[in-house]
């Protein structure tokens, strides 16, 4: 954007906004001198648009609200139980939070703006908050507290937490993670940081230990043995089965059926095959890349373009979809449109 | 979006045309991309979708195992990949809820769980009022632990999972008291928006029982490339993105009517296909500017070489 913005104020007139058009004419008499004397210049010219996003800002956030409180109004007027008043006011201000700060991150698409940048601001924040209360009540709670003082944790915490037949040696074992939870934290310590590189060591290796053989079973040996089939494709083509079926169709049917070739299951099958070795060719580096060998990694470049071709196209569904349905939200749970 | 210059003194006509297109400003673009989502979503459109090998094969995975299966749904995804996912675990509850399979819900990813109880109270208990907790349905929620939640309840689901995610032991609840890992279930499914997901689930359970139960998943279009190479040997079923929630949808619609509730069954059930329209829209516009936008660079090019 500040790219963009930089074009615009060149002289762009396309992408120029209205704001900072206005602006531009001032700055160009001024530009010999403020390009000499550049700092403050530069610094000052950029706020007006930016107050002008937050004046509209807050001018959308306040009508919002209006709009808010006279639909919460006439709700109250029509004479609606407290009950299910005080639950409407519930759902009606998340819709309203949801709604708003849908339209402050969408508003970054026309420039950066204090609007957005509050959005993004509560989104960072609450983020980090719910994974760090996540991870307190998932993990420390239940596997750490809940095996050190289980009847604490039981009493205050998790009244569900399982009884175990071996408290003292869990919490014995508890002080195995404890104890390498405190040593990664040391490297906030003034001193001592090479203490946390063990834990960090330990974590390196239980994960590389549990994935190596996961990713050998899976996607090594499975991978390979699927890739390792037949390269015609056969089809069992039988007869639609007779009205009124029974046992006399059935066993004439299964006389009949016969076994004809799958044109596109053969050209999938042998798609894959050469796929899979034109790619391999195309990572193969022990040999130079030329003649049969640099035809095949050519072959595998194709295939690899493809691929990412086809994970671009998906990637563009799904964000499309993720608008599709933030529209949908505001179309028919905000304004009540459809 | 650099504006060429050359571009800006280009002739009249089509040469002109070309010129304003290099130098657009690209929130027209943004502009006319909203546009092309919103008034098919307001306009309601709605194309037929034509069931694809994988959304069938997913299909007929569930459509194979026997009445009354026990199966196991991860819902491994949070709010933000619902638009995509939701749709698929709206028909997939749907689905195995129309075949008498007993269904036991989790979750790898911290909001599953509630993306799960939402299902359940807009698909299952609404279509399916007979579904009795504990007996038919059981609710685990969400564990902490990522790819190791998966390995241990491969092979030992209680020390996992001692409780509901209510708090009640599993012992007491009829569905899930004799239950020992993942191969005392018929079907797995994950819907899945990423790590921890459907990847883990064939890396770690159905690698660990290949034989023992089939493993069907639905996934966001981001991380599908990474789940393709296991359909189908590895994985039985596989709903691509919004379009196989669509083709999912289609099919099991067709199959498993509602009498007393069709048009709320359209609505809970019809979310992939309405999300389908602004896609058809939304693809042609981008097709369109690819096209525009290659033939203004070689014009540009072309303008360029020739000065």
């Amino acid at each position: 954007m500040n790219a963009r913005n930089t074009n615009d104020d060149a002289g762009q007139p396309d992408g120029c906004p209205p704001a900072a058009r206005a602006t531009t004419p001032a700055a160009s008499s001024t530009t010999p001198a403020a390009s000499a004397a550049t700092p403050a210049a530069s610094s000052t010219t950029p706020a007006r648009p930016s107050l002008r996003f937050l004046w509209l800002s807050l001018a959308v956030l306040g009508a919002s609200l209006t709009v808010f409180g006279t639909a919460m109004a006439a709700q109250d007027a029509g004479g609606t139980a407290a009950a299910q008043a005080t639950v409407a006011l519930s759902k009606s201000i998340g819709i309203w939070c949801a709604a708003l700060m849908t339209i402050g991150i969408l508003t970054f698409l026309y420039k950066d703006n204090p609007f957005y940048k509050v959005c993004e601001s509560i989104l960072i924040g609450v983020s980090a908050a719910y994974w760090m209360v996540n991870g307190f009540w998932s993990t420390l709670v239940p596997n750490l507290f809940g095996k050190l003082m289980p009847s604490v944790v039981r009493e205050y915490a998790i009244p569900s937490l399982p009884v175990s037949d071996t408290p003292g040696f869990d919490m014995a074992l508890a002080f195995v993670p404890l104890a390498l939870g405190l040593m990664l934290l040391w490297r906030l310590a003034p001193k001592g940081g090479w203490i946390s590189v063990w834990p960090l060591a330990f974590i390196i290796g239980t994960t590389a230990g549990i994935r190596l053989v996961a990713s050998i079973e899976a996607d090594l040996l499975a991978q390979a043995s699927a890739t390792i089939r037949p390269l015609v494709v056969m089809k069992e083509s039988v007869l639609a089965p007779a009205a009124g079926g029974g046992s006399a169709a059935t066993a004439e049917m299964a006389a009949t059926a016969v076994r004809t070739v799958d044109f596109w299951g053969t050209v999938g099958a042998v798609t894959g095959v050469v796929g899979v070795l034109s790619v391999l060719s195309y990572f193969f580096f022990s040999l130079e890349h030329k003649g049969a060998v640099g035809k095949s990694a050519r072959l595998g470049v194709w295939f690899l373009m493809i691929t990412f071709g086809s994970a671009f196209g998906l990637t563009v569904m799904g964000r499309i979809t993720l608008l599709a349905q933030r529209l949908e939200f505001l179309f028919k749970d905000w304004l009540g449109i459809g | 979006m650099n504006t060429n210059t050359h571009d800006r003194q280009g002739g009249g006509g089509g040469g002109s045309f070309l010129s304003r297109l290099g130098g657009l400003d690209r929130r027209w673009i943004f502009l006319a991309m909203g546009l092309s989502i919103a008034v098919p979503i307001l306009l309601k459109l709605r194309f037929p979708e034509v069931p694809g090998p994988m959304a069938r094969a997913t299909f007929d995975a569930i459509e194979s195992i026997p009445e009354g299966s026990r199966v196991l749904l991860a819902f491994d995804y949070d709010p933000a990949s619902a638009g995509e996912l939701q749709p698929m675990a709206n028909a997939m509850v749907h689905h195995c809820a129309a075949r008498g399979h007993r269904i036991v819900f989790m979750a790898l990813w911290p909001l599953g769980k509630q993306m799960a109880d939402a299902t359940i109270k807009d698909v299952l208990l609404e279509f399916h009022p007979q579904y009795a907790y504990g007996t038919d349905y059981v609710q685990l929620g969400y564990k902490a632990g990522n790819e190791a939640v998966v390995k241990l309840m491969a092979t030992d689901i209680p020390q996992q999972y001692s409780t509901d995610a209510a708090g009640a032991a599993l012992a007491s609840l009829p569905l899930v008291a004799d239950v020992k890992s993942t191969t005392d279930f018929k079907l797995v499914a994950s819907i899945s928006a990423g790590y921890p997901g459907a990847k883990e689930w064939v890396q770690y359970a159905n690698s660990a029982n290949p034989e023992a139960f089939k493993l069907v998943s639905g996934s966001t279009g981001v991380q599908v490339s990474q789940l393709l190479p296991y359909y189908p040997a590895q994985m039985e079923g596989l709903l691509v993105a919004v379009k196989g929630a669509a083709e999912y949808e289609m099919l099991v619609t067709a199959a498993y009517p509602s009498a007393d509730k069709p048009d709320l069954l359209a609505e809970r059930l019809g979310q992939g296909r309405v999300r389908m329209g602004p896609q058809l829209v939304a693809h042609l516009l981008m097709i369109g500017l690819i096209i525009l936008g290659n033939i203004a660079m070689v014009a540009g090019r072309s303008r360029g070489g020739a000065r």
